[in-house]
């Protein structure tokens, strides 16, 4: 036995065959040199040799598998029994194959963001610092260098500790001035991470030193980008900041964390960084802390010590940590950090997915008992001649690892096309998305689940049925066969397909319900024909906040000037920039922050004069901004009605003074404006400061355009606008607010059309399993049915009696899939806007339809019972 | 081997295989070569049966003792000649030594007995 030997039996058969027959050659031969005569001697040659034929065989099977024979006549066997019955193969192949694509597919997506470790050694050590303010409830501060300095200087509970921070700069030396995100890091930054270069080599600590020469580091995909992977890139050199920065190295493939830059700089090279006032500043909150803790330490033990140095520091300076804020540090995993916004989707979805392949399952058994009653005559027949049972177990098992594999198949390539949409749906929640693919444990959990629950629910099924054996064999038995036993199982199957179903079902119709809130929800401005861009002024070239005005001034006049413009404004953002809010807190005239009165955290927008009106934020008191709001007049802010209630309530805010907790600056309220959804539609309405770009000059503005046609066909005309003014200026984000919009609702729109179709398909297979149920029972009673007309019962009771039988099973599974429903769509809370996960009219709305589906597809078995003609199956009996 | 006995139907196939590279140390031969040379060295008391012969040298070439090509034999008729590989003749080498124990355990049990004339 070998395979060499299998591979080449045709041709030994034909060597071997030749050669017997040399042989026989020989032997008449020499019979003839005997004396006999030639009929004889060919005679006695044959007899003496003995059956060539039979010779033959032996070699062949001296050349064969015998495992592999057997399994190959099962395999065909499988085969023929399936093509007989392909309705039977075409829906088991469909239903697994649409549960094991949708599982797939979202494993896919577990397997990329929540399974792979990250690119960092010994990832779940990696941490990153930040403080808060408990009281506040402000998140995510950040460190000033003098924090970071002493929580480096004096944590014991870190091997290192680096810092990070991320900045616009304007890169010279390429094709095109371009402005990139840059990463200004500490020279242990990658080495902290573990990361090893693709190229070259990263930061050390020598890079660091104030008069180091200036380096760069490169991201993977910005050097694919950029240079096409050059391997010469080492060496080159770049302007930056009006200094000469050498490529030392770049980086491997890694996630876009902490943001998507392009390239890395240390922080000797940041000039912001850098400047002895902002080293020197302790509320000046511009950089991050990342740490490796040192072996063995917890996160509570790195916590409570950071808190402590945090709690000396306060000794110390207490006029940088007011007691009443509540400030604290906060250490968190890196992995928990990128994967904690898509964690609870991801997971609901793989949920949803389960059931939909838990529902694929129970029709796979249905099918495969009313197959398997319909073939229990053959089976029995085959256990009577002498089939032992398992060869009859062997048989099945490899029907259903046929109709697995074809499953599988199918299912991977759902899973194949779906996986290229979902990194685009994964990357709004998780840097992590460009991980999804189809990799070797992607496919091994397709085909193993898919054999794995085809061999449950197809084989096990099949085998339990056919336990009825030799009763099969007379006309009762095939009747027992169908009957009780197997109708109660297939019931209960029908129950459960119901109940799994229902809950998918509410799940999408509370996310479709939260998306339809999501839609209506008024953003308090005008979205349409609204076109925003960002601009990124190089800080270099733009000094003196006069050459930064000149600029401003301009754009917006030249804009202004241009057929089918309407208004042009400048801000600092745009409404629903993802990036989120610049805020503070902010002090009304007379207060003092203590523990009662902390302030209160806004939002701060930075508006030229005509941003009210092109948005069309109504203006409920006072006034705007207007031209004569400069540098030399009053410094003047417009609040909006939230913030005008908490701090005035019951009178109007005009001429009251606010200013920031921790600045000097006192600014008087000009005007009260309507309340806007700023930052995100599913927020309340942001808590707004609006002060006036001519008095906190920007270099890093957005502008934006309301135009009369289409904004976006006037795109090009007005990036020429400044171009024009500056031909070195990049010009970035170009999208209407209609666009970002859609964004915004990007995520909870394809997570309902996800959920929304896992429960199409769960109701299309619970309707087949119902009606398949049903029809095949009334197909089997349809004697007693005929026997009971015959006696006079009416078709209305019969009507009757089969929707009831129908139904029951859809009742029972209804009453627990609002019980699951209710348990499983708890966990949906935070993914819901505008509604409670047991939100009563969604479950009646749903309930109502389950209804109306499990009759109709009821109908159609009762209408056969109906139309039973007792003559006919009298006399059939 | 003239008749088969199933139980001892692995001992001869171990003893034809044994017999043939013995025979194929003396020259390359054919299947009819091979044949008639064992029932003249035993003076006809064995007779091969081809049935066997052929699965048996179609089994020690497979496993390397033996290699084969198309020739003319003394009787200018084309035949299929077997040659003894190294490997076939480490394996009649060890397939003797086995052999030859095996014989001397029998003829230590059995003794006298055994020999020409010897009573029981």
């Amino acid at each position: 036995m070998s395979w060499r030997g299998l591979l080449r039996r045709r041709y030994w058969d034909k060597e071997r065959v030749e050669e017997m027959e040399a042989h026989l050659a020989h032997e008449i031969g020499e019979n003839v040199g005997r004396g006999m005569s030639e009929e004889e001697a060919r005679r006695r040659a044959y007899v003496k040799f003995g059956s060539p034929q039979k010779m033959r065989e032996r070699i062949w099977q001296m050349n064969s598998l015998g495992w592999l024979e057997s399994v190959l006549r099962d395999v065909r066997h499988a085969g023929r029994a399936l093509r007989r019955n392909p309705g039977y193969a075409v829906l088991a192949v469909a239903t697994l194959g649409l549960g094991i694509g949708a599982n797939t597919a979202i494993f896919s997506v577990i397997n990329g963001v929540l399974l792979r470790p990250l690119p960092y050694a010994d990832q779940d050590r990696i941490v990153h610092v930040d403080q808060v303010e408990n009281r506040t409830g402000a998140e995510g501060i950040g460190l000033s260098v003098q924090e970071y300095f002493d929580y480096r200087g004096q944590a014991s509970s870190f091997e290192q500790m680096s810092e990070y921070h991320s900045m616009m700069f304007t890169l010279l030396g390429t094709k095109n001035p371009e402005r990139v995100v840059t990463g200004v890091v500490s020279g242990n930054f990658f080495d902290m991470l573990g990361v090893q270069p693709a190229l070259g080599r990263l930061f050390v600590a020598a890079d660091e030193a104030k008069d180091a020469p200036p380096v760069l580091v490169l991201t993977y995909a910005y050097w694919m980008k950029e240079f096409g992977g050059d391997r010469n890139i080492v060496g080159r050199v770049f302007h930056m900041n009006d200094r000469s920065h050498t490529v030392v190295g770049v980086l491997p493939p890694l996630p876009d964390y902490p943001d998507a830059n392009e390239v890395y700089m240390p922080v000797s090279s940041c000039p912001f960084r850098m400047d002895p006032k902002m080293i020197a500043d302790r509320d000046m909150r511009m950089v991050a802390g990342f740490a490796r803790l040192k072996p063995g330490v917890t996160l509570e033990q790195a916590h409570t010590e950071l808190n402590a140095i945090r709690g000396r520091m306060a000794a110390a300076y207490p006029k940088s940590y007011a007691g009443w804020t509540g400030y604290a540090a906060t250490v968190t995993p890196v992995k928990a950090e990128l994967t904690h916004a898509a964690r609870p989707t991801f997971l609901a979805l793989l949920a949803a997915s389960g059931l939909v392949l838990l529902l694929a399952c129970a029709n796979l058994a249905n099918l495969a008992l009313s197959r398997q009653v319909r073939r229990s005559r053959e089976v029995a027949i085959r256990l009577a001649t002498g089939a032992s049972a398992w060869r009859i177990v062997r048989q099945l098992t490899t029907e259903a690892v046929m109709v697995a594999l074809a499953g599988a198949c199918a299912g991977l390539a759902i899973a194949g096309v779906s996986t290229k949409l979902l990194v685009a749906y994964a990357a709004r929640m998780t840097p992590l998305a460009q991980g999804i693919r189809l990799d070797g444990w992607v496919v091994l959990f397709g085909i193993g689940s898919s054999v794995v629950a085809g061999v449950l629910f197809a084989a096990l099924p099949g085998l339990l049925a056919s336990r009825t054996r030799l009763t099969a064999l007379n006309e009762a038995g095939e009747r027992a066969a169908g009957s009780e036993g197997g109708t109660r199982v297939r019931s209960v199957l029908v129950a459960a397909q119901v109940a799994f179903s229902f809950v998918l079902l509410v799940a999408a119709g509370l996310m479709l319900r939260s998306l339809s809130n999501l839609l209506s929800v008024d953003p308090g401005f005008k979205l349409s024909h609204v076109l925003s861009m960002q601009l990124n002024l190089n800080w270099t070239k733009y000094k003196g906040e006069d050459a930064l005005r000149n600029f401003y001034h301009q754009l917006l006049s030249r804009t202004q000037a241009m057929p089918g413009v309407q208004e042009a404004s400048i801000s600092w953002k745009a409404p629903l920039d993802p990036s989120g809010p610049m805020s503070g807190h902010v002090l009304v005239d007379g207060q003092v922050a203590s523990v009662s009165t902390p302030g209160m955290v806004v939002n701060y927008e930075i508006s030229s004069p005509d941003y009210f009106r092109l948005l069309g934020i109504p203006v409920m008191a006072g006034r705007t901004f207007t031209d004569s709001d400069t540098l030399k007049s009053q410094a003047v802010a417009v609040v909006n009605e939230s913030v005008a209630r908490h701090f005035w309530p019951r009178q109007s805010p005009i001429g009251h003074r606010l200013r920031a907790v921790n600045g000097d600056q006192w600014f008087t309220v000009v005007g009260v404006v309507g309340n806007v959804h700023e930052y995100g539609l599913d927020r309340a309405p942001d808590e707004l400061v609006y002060v006036p770009l001519e008095q906190s000059m920007i270099t890093n503005g957005t502008l934006m355009v309301r135009t009369r046609g289409n904004p976006l066909s006037m795109s090009s005309q007005i990036e020429a606008i400044v171009h024009q003014i500056d031909p070195e200026q990049p010009v970035t984000q170009v999208r209407t607010l209609d666009q970002m919009r859609s964004e915004q609702l990007g995520t909870p729109r394809v997570t309902a059309t996800l959920l929304g179709l896992f429960a199409a398909v769960a109701l299309f297979i619970t309707i087949v399993g119902i009606s398949g149920t049903l029809a095949l029972s009334v197909a089997r009673r349809s004697k007693e049915i005929g026997i009971r007309m015959a006696l006079g019962a009416t078709k209305a009771r019969i009507l009757r009696d089969v929707l009831h039988q129908g139904m029951r099973p859809v009742f029972a599974g209804m009453a627990l899939g609002v019980a699951g429903a209710l348990l499983a769509t708890r966990g949906m809370a935070q993914m819901i806007f505008g509604l409670k996960p047991n939100d009563p009219p969604t479950f009646a709305e749903i309930g109502l339809v389950f209804l109306v589906a499990a009759l109709v597809s009821c109908l159609g078995a009762a209408r056969r019972a109906t139309n039973v003609d007792p003559i006919v199956t009298l006399r059939t009996e | 081997m003239a008749k088969r006995d199933q139980s001892n139907n692995d001992m001869l196939k171990g003893t034809l295989d044994m017999m043939v590279l013995r025979t194929l140390i003396l020259g390359d031969a054919h299947g009819h070569t091979i044949a008639k040379a064992i029932e003249r060295g035993s003076d006809d008391l064995l007779e091969v049966e081809e049935g066997s012969l052929y699965p048996a040298l179609h089994r020690l070439e497979e496993r390397g003792w033996v290699s084969s090509y198309w020739g003319v034999s003394d009787a200018n008729r084309k035949a299929r000649f077997y040659r003894l590989t190294p490997a076939g003749k480490k394996q009649l080498r060890s397939e003797v030594g086995r052999w030859r124990q095996m014989a001397k355990a029998i003829g230590l049990v059995m003794g006298d007995v055994l020999k020409e004339g010897g009573e029981l």
